[in-house]
This record gives structure tokens, sequence and C-alpha cells, in this order.
């Protein structure tokens, strides 16, 4: 499970050239094509009352995207890497994971969403929707200063999170092959307060140990396999905990398994990944289990 | 026989502006949406000019220029570049792959920077056709 080919996905404000620059270290780890991804929104070419298709306003759009695009390639480029564009009107989602299947990418990078809480109880999460209905794992970038990426790589010490599902297992894997830009994992199990066996504190230390056991040897795994790892266990609220974890541990950015669930469910808020990619911080990278 | 030339560009208005003027000036066009689907034109219809576009999704056509220039059956094919990146940059990017170790490729025929006019391609498309 190697990232070979990137999928960049930008509407050029929250997401620019300097984000993909902190993930070049990625080339130490097989990555070699990025293939860019603007999605002009309908709502932007729309049918006016009276104006019809704004045909002249996608064509600036595009044009103006490929500008962009071109400069951005012609840095890749002389790096000697492939570069490949896309510039598409239609929904944001579903133009995604279009291109992503095109294109069979190993990840797509994306900034945080944009809709309102409101405007996704009716209409749905777009990150939601493009991790349910792809295999790809997500990575939602996020800036960690105010001024720009710092120059760090976001991959250089993650925080794994972990609830021993088939999506979890599916991230030890993905992250197993990042080794080459990984310096350094805290791996995190955070057991929520209705996993506790017992309310004693004997109870609430047996639940730590067991799941501090399991992370040892994940972690001893890891080290067999060149990662230093490092295990904690919290209990709480997933995603506040998780949250609270990476900024102890000072992360570069959090992954985690996301398993699928309807799609109806996720929109009442109810996944972690879901959680952590709107709350916390940090860049999120989202792996969805396998398809089928 | 009238001669073919292959029109590889992702952007289909370009695609008809070429089109229109390889049809104009007495040939036979041929279109491909991206490098990978160009690639398998040429090995199948072996054209007699490509003018390639270089920022294209799939295959970029910087990869399709090396893949022809170092095929011994397609080296032959003249190629004109028709793109919005800079010559400068396709070259540096072709002695970049050069030095992670592929072999090396000798300059496009010609290379032209979008936009252009009618005649100019029309033109560049006669010196090797004639």
């Amino acid at each position: 499970m190697e990232i070979k080919k990137l999928l960049f996905v930008t509407r050029f404000d929250n997401l620019r050239f300097d984000a993909l620059q902190s993930l070049m270290d990625l080339k130490k780890a097989a990555l070699s094509h990025v293939v860019f991804l603007n999605v002009i929104e309908r709502d932007k070419v729309a049918m006016r009352r009276g104006k019809g298709y704004e045909k002249g306003a996608e064509i600036r759009l595009r044009e103006k995207a490929n500008i962009r695009f071109i400069d951005w390639a012609e840095t890749l480029f002389e790096q000697g890497m492939e570069v490949g564009v896309y510039i598409v009107v239609g929904s944001f989602a579903g133009q995604v994971i279009q291109a992503a299947e095109k294109e069979s990418v190993d990840l797509i990078v994306l900034s945080p969403e944009r809709k309102g809480r409101l405007e996704q109880l009716y209409s749905g999460s777009d990150i939601t929707e493009i991790v349910h209905r792809s295999a790809t794992p997500v990575l939602v970038y996020k800036y960690l200063s105010q001024k720009g990426p710092l120059a760090e790589n976001p991959f250089e010490k993650p925080l794994l999170a972990t609830n021993w599902s088939e999506a979890s297992q599916r991230a030890i894997d993905y992250l197993k092959s990042l080794k080459a830009v990984i310096r350094e994992v805290d791996v995190v199990h955070v057991a929520s307060e209705k996993d506790l066996k017992e309310t004693s504190a004997m109870g609430i230390q047996k639940t730590r140990k067991e799941n501090r056991k399991k992370l040892d040897a994940l972690c001893d795994d890891l080290e067999d396999y060149g990662i230093t790892a490092k295990p904690h266990v919290y209990i709480g609220d997933p995603v506040s905990e998780i949250d609270k974890g990476a900024r102890e541990c000072q992360s570069s950015m959090i992954i985690a398994g996301s398993p699928r669930k309807s799609l109806w469910k996720d929109r009442w808020g109810t996944s972690i990944g879901k959680g952590l990619a709107e709350q916390s911080i940090f860049p999120v990278l989202l792996i969805p289990p396998k398809e089928g | 026989m009238s001669k073919k030339v292959l029109i590889v560009d992702d952007d289909p208005d370009v695609r008809l502006f070429n089109t229109t003027v390889v049809e104009e000036s007495g040939y036979i066009p041929i279109e491909a949406a991206n490098g990978e689907e160009g690639l398998k034109i040429i090995k199948k219809d072996r054209p007699d000019l490509v003018v390639l576009d270089v920022l294209m999704p799939k295959q970029s056509g910087i990869r399709l220029y090396r893949e022809l220039k170092t095929d011994k059956d397609l080296v032959g094919i003249p190629v004109i570049i028709l793109s919005g990146v800079a010559k400068r940059t396709f070259l540096r990017s072709q002695k970049a792959l050069t030095e992670f170790g592929d072999k090396p490729v000798p300059e496009p025929e010609n290379y032209m920077e979008k936009p252009v006019e009618p005649d100019e391609l029309a033109r560049e498309i006669k010196k090797f056709l004639g």
C-alpha cells in the first residue's frame, strides 16, 4: 500500500501549493505522480433567470485554475515528477471520487469541510461522502500555523488512533508503508466511558491494562518494522481525547481508520473520523476499510 | 494517401481548433484526450506527426514524449509540442528524468507555447509533412 500517486483537490483558498510542498517528503516513500483537481461547483456557473448557463463564467474559472496549475506543475515537472490535471464542473464529492477512480490514486488530499453544520444536515458532508464511497485514504489537510504550513512534513510524527477495527488495521498497514518518511509515531487507544468494564478503580485499570498490552504488542511490531512507536491509553470522548493526545505528543498529524457506517448515520454526527476532520486542529488522514 | 496527424490534448476546445487546422491543411486528424490514449493510437495507427500537449490526466506529454523517443520503432515520428508549459520546464524535466536513470532523449522537433494562431500551427505542420 504505497503512496505513488496522490490527488490534490483544491479550491485555491484553503489548500495551496505550499501545502503540497510540505508533503513532498513522500517522495522517499515512492510518491512520483501528483494529479491536481479543481471542481467548479455548479452554483458558480448555474442557470440564472434571463441569463441561462454562464459559459463565460465557466471559461474564466477554468482558465484561472489552469494558469495556477501550470505554474505548480512546472515546479513539479522540473523535479522529475509526473503531473496530471482535471478541471471539471459538477458536484464536489462526486467529481473527487470519479477522478480518484480514473487515476487509481493512493491518497486524496483535500481541505476541511466548507459546508456548515446546517447545510450538512440536508445535503451531507462532502468529506464523509468521499470516505464512504471511495476505498482511497483521505488526508484532510490543515495548516498548523496561520502563516501557512510549517516547513515540516506532516507525516514526520503522526499520532495513530486505533480502536482495533478492520479499518484501524488497514491504517497500521498504511503507516508501515510510510516508514521512510516517519520519524516516530504515537499510538493511541481511547476507551470510551461506556467501554469500561466496571466503575471501580480496579475495573478501570483493568481496561487500561488490557488495551495497553495490545498497544505494546502493536508498538513492538512497528519497531520491528523500523518505526519508533510509543503507546498511550486514554479514557473519555474519542474525538477530544485524540485531539488532546496529539497536542500533548506534539504530533504532526492524526491517522485513523474510518469504519463504514451508513451515510445517513454519519450525517447526524456520530463518526470519530468526521469529528476529527471537523474539530481537530491537526491534519487528519482517514483510512477507509477495503472495498467489498 | 493523406498523411495522419495525431492531436493529443485533454481540452476538447483545443482539440477542435487543432483538428480544424489539420483538416484545412489537407491532412487527416486523429484525436486522443491524454498521453495513455495517445500512445495506444500511435502504436496502432502510426501517425506521420504528433501534436502533443504536456499537462494532461493519465499520462503527461513529458512521459509520452519520452516513450516515443526511447522506442526504436517510434523515434522517427516527429513531434510538435503545443502547450502552456514553458519549453524550459519541458527540457529541465527531461533532464531530471535522465538524471534519475532514464535514457536521454533529444529535444522536440518543434515547441510552441499556447496560444498559437491557426496559420502559425498550419505552417509548422507543413514543414514536417510537406
